[in-house]
């Protein structure tokens, strides 16, 4: 009966949520490929903060750093895959899965396209998943005998979604997405002064306006995409930004103590303790509780902080923030100045527009 | 009156146990059984089995993000006692978001 049912359902939700199914899937790309971040920044900012700084980023030379190194980068070679997989899973189900990890591997790597070899990243990955997931959905409503339908999900979807989409990426989509990713990288890598100064502000503003939800990881996985391509400005205005929200919470929480109870303090120290590590969301309590006095003040902060970072020329060399990758920056100083700053900014904001607890009950 | 819930936000560490805390304490507050399972950073916790499902008035979805044994809820989508929200609706208004689901 169930099978009866479902193709009927399927056909009429096809297309008819398309942004909102599409919303759904990034984000859960995006939750399953941020361990794997973690992994690969945090392992990759501790061999890197061993090395010297070369012409070409840094270059570590101690052996032991060097394996640290090798497992760092199988954690972000196998990032975009992951995200590539689930953003296919969430559209299809498990037969998403397969193709979606295949497809992601196939964008990351070099592809020959006439006489040059392109990858195209993250911009790739997010279409040909989407691409994937549709397709797979549209296989799963054909309607096949007894004998196939048994081996739909081990041979057929996976076999020819793979083929055909394998196929179309590497003979139409890699040439003009790469020319895109080529322009992104070219144009957002040569900014200086102050239009880097109004990207760190977007980018800042962007980091903090929800704290780690789709808002942030886009501002993310933008900054990522080019930190693969060789760009390392805009992460490193992003990694000062993630840093900022939790951190000037807690600073908030202790400053001002008739504006926030006991309850507030005792968030405050994990949230202090999260934006040094580099995770946004130890600000979520917070802006849960008072949306409207938070949000200002940390996309202030992070805003501030992110500036200060484009205008510094700070390069961060991992997908990760906070005061633990400053090892793994151009100018560690700075970098962590520069979250200093943006913290202080933003409680100060905070603590401005926060009522007494008195007056807000 | 019985309720049965999924919660899963972006991350799995903040929205998913404050959405989940939301349903429970507005269900506890009306006198409604309820089980609210969570898909979080940590896995299924609490998970819901069919029966459970089958046995509950009303299913409620505060996720953002795609959840594993979605299948679970269709017989609950085709009888139309199946609502799905945002994390952040569950955990800013968890009364309005019950009176929705239990108008249905």
């Amino acid at each position: 009966m169930a099978d009866a049912q479902a193709p009927a359902k399927q056909k009429k939700g096809f297309f008819s949520n398309f942004g909102k199914d599409l919303l759904k899937a990034f984000n859960t790309g995006v939750s399953y490929f941020i361990p794997v971040v973690v992994i690969g920044g945090v392992f990759l900012a501790f061999s890197l903060a061993s090395g010297t700084a070369g012409k070409s980023g840094m270059v570590v030379t101690n052996p032991f750093m060097k394996n640290l190194n090798l497992i760092g980068m199988a954690g972000i070679n196998m990032m975009i895959p992951v995200l590539a997989a689930y953003i296919a899973y969430s559209l299809a189900g498990k037969p998403g899965l397969a193709p979606g990890f295949v497809l992601g591997y196939l964008v990351n790597n070099p592809v020959a396209v006439g006489k040059t070899n392109v990858s195209t990243g993250f911009l790739g990955a997010m279409v040909m998943a989407v691409a994937v997931g549709y397709f797979v959905r549209w296989m799963k409503t054909w309607k096949v005998n007894n004998t196939i339908r048994t081996i739909m999900p081990i041979l057929i979807i996976p076999i020819f979604s793979t083929l055909v989409l394998g196929l179309f990426y590497i003979y139409v989509l890699a040439a003009p997405l790469s020319i895109v990713m080529n322009w992104l990288t070219s144009v957002l890598g040569s900014l200086q002064g102050g239009s880097a100064i109004v990207l760190g502000i977007v980018i800042g503003i962007m980091t903090a306006f929800d704290m780690g939800g789709p808002v942030n990881k886009t501002a993310s996985t933008f900054t990522m995409a080019l930190m693969t391509a060789g760009v390392y400005g805009p992460n490193g205005m992003f990694r000062v930004a993630v840093a900022v929200p939790p951190i000037a919470c807690g600073i908030a929480s202790f400053v001002a103590k008739n504006k926030f109870d006991d309850a507030d303090r005792q968030m405050g120290i994990s949230a202090i303790f999260m934006g040094c590590i580099g995770i946004t969301e130890g600000a979520i309590p917070f802006a849960v509780k008072d949306f409207g006095h938070i949000i200002p003040g940390i996309c202030a902060g992070s805003a501030v902080g992110a500036a200060l970072a484009a205008a510094q020329g700070i390069e961060c060399y991992v997908p990760h923030g906070g005061f633990i990758v400053a090892l793994a920056t151009n100018n560690i100083p700075l970098y962590c100045l520069d979250i200093v700053i943006g913290s202080i900014v933003a409680a100060a904001i905070i603590v401005a527009m926060k009522p007494k607890l008195d007056s807000a009950k | 009156m019985k309720i049965v819930a999924v919660c899963a936000c972006t991350v799995g560490i903040a929205h998913t146990y404050m959405a989940q805390k939301a349903i429970e304490d507005e269900c506890a507050k009306r006198g409604f059984e309820y089980k609210v399972e969570t898909q979080g950073g940590m896995g299924i916790d609490n998970e819901l089995d069919e029966d459970e499902i089958a046995d509950a008035d009303y299913a409620l979805l505060a996720v953002d993000v795609g959840i594993e044994g979605d299948e679970r809820f269709d017989e609950k989508r085709d009888e139309g006692k199946c609502l799905t929200v945002g994390s952040a609706d569950a955990i800013s208004h968890p009364d309005e978001v019950i009176d929705k689901l239990i108008a249905l």
